[in-house]
């Protein structure tokens, strides 16, 4: 079942990514109702596998629950915004990330699990939906600043048709920023939950370079919300602070790795 | 029966000529009475900037006479309107009036406007078209509607003050509610206002050298009106700038407005220059959000939609030969029910006579034997009348009843009777 979802949310997935991608290479656009179709199709097959992977045991869950995130954030992207470009972004990312979570394996582990306690699983859920929304932000940013480019310069090709308009993504970098924060920060106390109530033992570098980025994510969202920073400034802000935190992660994998981090 | 269309387009007349054969829906009834009065059963007149058509059903020889000399009327002294028309019949003409619907005739392709001048040509002359253009042109309705949903003739933006919405459009979320500063009068500036303002933009501040001309547009648009030098300072307020002064040197620099835009924050500001020469110096495009775009640039936006556009041409053509062959079906079946009837009427007529004449001859046959030589006439002719009936039925279902119509009525004389 949980194979058979996944590989059903890999073939849908890919389907929405393809037509997302099919304008840029001079085709015809599908209609709409097909793209969400498409999408609200894989995002319910993914749903059912996810579902039957807690308590999100290992790397490759958790990679698929980011993947079901990120397709969720498309689905509302394009719904609320308009915003197919989005999916150029989140597309390859929500289709590779269940590939990879297909190779690593998916098979929940079987026993008991010290630290996966309900409290646990909310903490991993939080902070994955937290991160996917500080992902959308980033790519609200990317999208900002090449049609910025595009449109300073006077290109009137593909990304100045088939990308929305620069308010817009704006609005939605502002949108997922300060959503994806405060869930990030959820995410974070219930970590701290978990580790002090739980007695879950975390290197102390973690918690040090995690509060450091959760600090770098606040000033990104500090400048658009208290010095209302907009446009290219505050598309350079979010991306250095999603950067960030993707750098400190890589560090931290490569030099301390461990199996009690869901990531 | 006919249809025949007889104008002038901006393929075959330059546009001083184009621009004395336009007619106001005022002017309208008077020009298809004059022609009507020549001869024809039926007549719509579509007069648009580029183009001036006369759609007339069945009209007679001396009909497109007539046309040309109400035109040349309006040309004065000089060469006769003739020499700048065209003439289509028939299912040609049906494809025409299709593929103007469509925007495929237009001087820009694919342009949504001449849709609503087609309904609008139809509405003026409904009281006299007649029941088969009412028909023709309720289609072509269709038939636009058809080709610019099922082909991407009408997507992008082909015009520059259409390429001046679509700009603007790529830069704020939406564009209701925008407000907008028109620096100068030009026409062109004029036209991207109108633009803007149905895409919901409130122009609120005109601006001109001249204060009285700057009220006298102000007015028109409900908007307040400026001296150039007290416009500077709301570079800083509106979203969109739309410039077209006759100045013969730039007038929005970067010492003017800098200052200003800077105090904008993140809010971009898009400035459209229709001008030429430029009204704003390109230095300004330099400030952090401003998005500046002139007219070459709006060109080139406008060129971009169209050369894609050209790619749904193949489609939209196919769409128009169907729907032709549709609409021919549906006039060859009207043609073909009277004459079939006149031609039924005639045989009978002659056998009846032809069986009166027996009939006298032979006063010694019983009533019986009468009777049986009447009911072999009438199945003789039955017989005689099947296959034509039904080949002529066929052949108009398929669009091909005319070939046949004509061949009937000249070898029947039915044309003399009926007067056509």
């Amino acid at each position: 079942m949980v194979l058979t979802s996944h590989l059903v949310a890999l073939g849908l997935y890919a389907l929405a990514t393809v037509l997302v991608l099919a304008p840029f290479t001079g085709l015809r656009p599908a209609p709409r109702g097909l793209l969400v179709g498409v999408l609200i199709a894989g995002i319910a097959a993914h749903a059912l596998g996810v579902a039957r992977l807690t308590p999100f045991m290992g790397v490759a869950p958790t990679l698929s629950l980011l993947a079901l995130f990120l397709a969720l954030l498309q689905l509302a992207s394009e719904v609320a915004f308009r915003a197919s470009a989005v999916g150029v972004f989140t597309g390859p990312l929500a289709t590779g990330l269940i590939g990879l979570a297909l190779l690593i394996g998916l098979a929940p582990d079987a026993g008991p699990v010290v630290g996966r306690s309900p409290w646990s699983i909310l903490h991993i859920t939080v902070s994955i939906l937290g991160l996917a929304m500080l992902a959308l932000a980033f790519i609200a940013a990317a999208l900002y600043l090449l049609q910025f480019r595009e449109l300073k310069a006077k290109r009137f090709g593909q990304v100045f048709r088939l990308f929305p308009p620069l308010e817009r993504l704006d609005q939605l970098n502002h949108l997922s920023l300060v959503v994806g924060f405060p869930t990030v920060t959820l995410g974070v106390l219930l970590g701290f939950g978990v580790r002090y109530a739980g007695g879950v033992s975390v290197d102390a570098a973690q918690v040090v370079w995690g509060m450091l980025m959760w600090l770098v994510l606040g000033w990104a969202v500090g400048v658009r919300v208290v010095r209302h920073w907009a446009g290219r400034r505050a598309a350079f802000a979010s991306i250095a602070s999603f950067a960030a935190v993707l750098l400190v992660y890589l560090a931290l994998k490569l030099t301390t790795p461990g199996t009690q981090r869901f990531l | 029966m006919s249809i025949t269309v007889l104008g002038v387009n901006h393929r075959t007349a330059p546009l001083e000529v184009r621009e004395r054969f336009a007619h106001t829906a005022g002017e309208v009834p008077q020009s298809l009475e004059r022609v009507l009065a020549a001869g024809a059963r039926g007549g719509v007149l579509l007069s648009t900037c580029n183009r001036t058509e006369f759609y007339l059903a069945e009209p007679d020889d001396a009909v497109p006479e007539a046309v040309w000399a109400l035109l040349s009327e309006r040309l004065g002294v000089g060469p006769s309107a003739s020499q700048y028309g065209y003439i289509q019949r028939d299912r040609d003409a049906v494809r025409h009036l299709y593929r103007v619907s469509a925007g495929l005739d237009s001087m820009i392709l694919g342009e949504p406007q001449i849709q609503g001048q087609v309904r609008e040509a139809w509405d003026v002359s409904k009281a006299v078209a007649g029941p088969v253009l009412h028909r023709l042109f309720q289609s072509a309705l269709l038939v636009g509607a058809r080709v610019r949903s099922e082909t991407g003739l009408a997507t992008g933006t082909a015009s520059a003050p259409s390429a001046a919405v679509a700009v603007a459009a790529k830069i704020f979320t939406q564009l209701a509610g925008r407000s907008a500063l028109i620096l100068g009068a030009g026409d062109i500036a004029e036209l991207a206002a109108t633009c803007l303002v149905s895409e919901g933009v409130r122009v609120t501040l005109v601006a001109n050298r001249t204060y009285e001309r700057a009220k006298a547009i102000a007015e028109e648009l409900g908007a307040r009106a400026l001296t150039l030098d007290e416009a500077w300072d709301h570079f800083g307020d509106c979203d969109i700038v739309l410039c077209s002064t006759a100045a013969p040197h730039a007038v929005v620099t970067w010492d003017r407005v800098a200052a200003t835009v800077r105090r904008r924050g993140g809010r971009p500001l898009c400035i459209l220059d229709l001008a030429v020469p430029r009204d704003v110096e390109p230095a300004v495009a330099q400030l952090e959000n401003v998005f500046l775009y002139d007219l070459d640039d709006l060109q080139a936006v406008a060129a971009h939609a169209a050369a894609e556009r050209r790619n749904d041409i193949p489609a939209a053509e196919r769409i128009v030969t169907e729907e032709v062959e549709r609409f021919w079906g549906w006039y060859g079946g009207l043609a073909v029910v009277p004459v079939l009837r006149e031609f039924r009427d005639r045989m009978e007529a002659v056998r009846a006579a032809e069986l009166e004449r027996t009939l006298r001859r032979l006063p010694h046959l019983s009533p019986e034997d009468r009777g049986q030589i009447e009911y072999f006439s009438q199945a003789l002719l039955n017989k005689f009348l099947h296959q034509p009936t039904v080949a002529l039925k066929e052949a108009a279902r398929a669009g091909r009843g005319y070939g046949l119509l004509d061949a009937l009525k000249r070898l029947f004389g039915l044309e003399r009777r009926d007067g056509t």
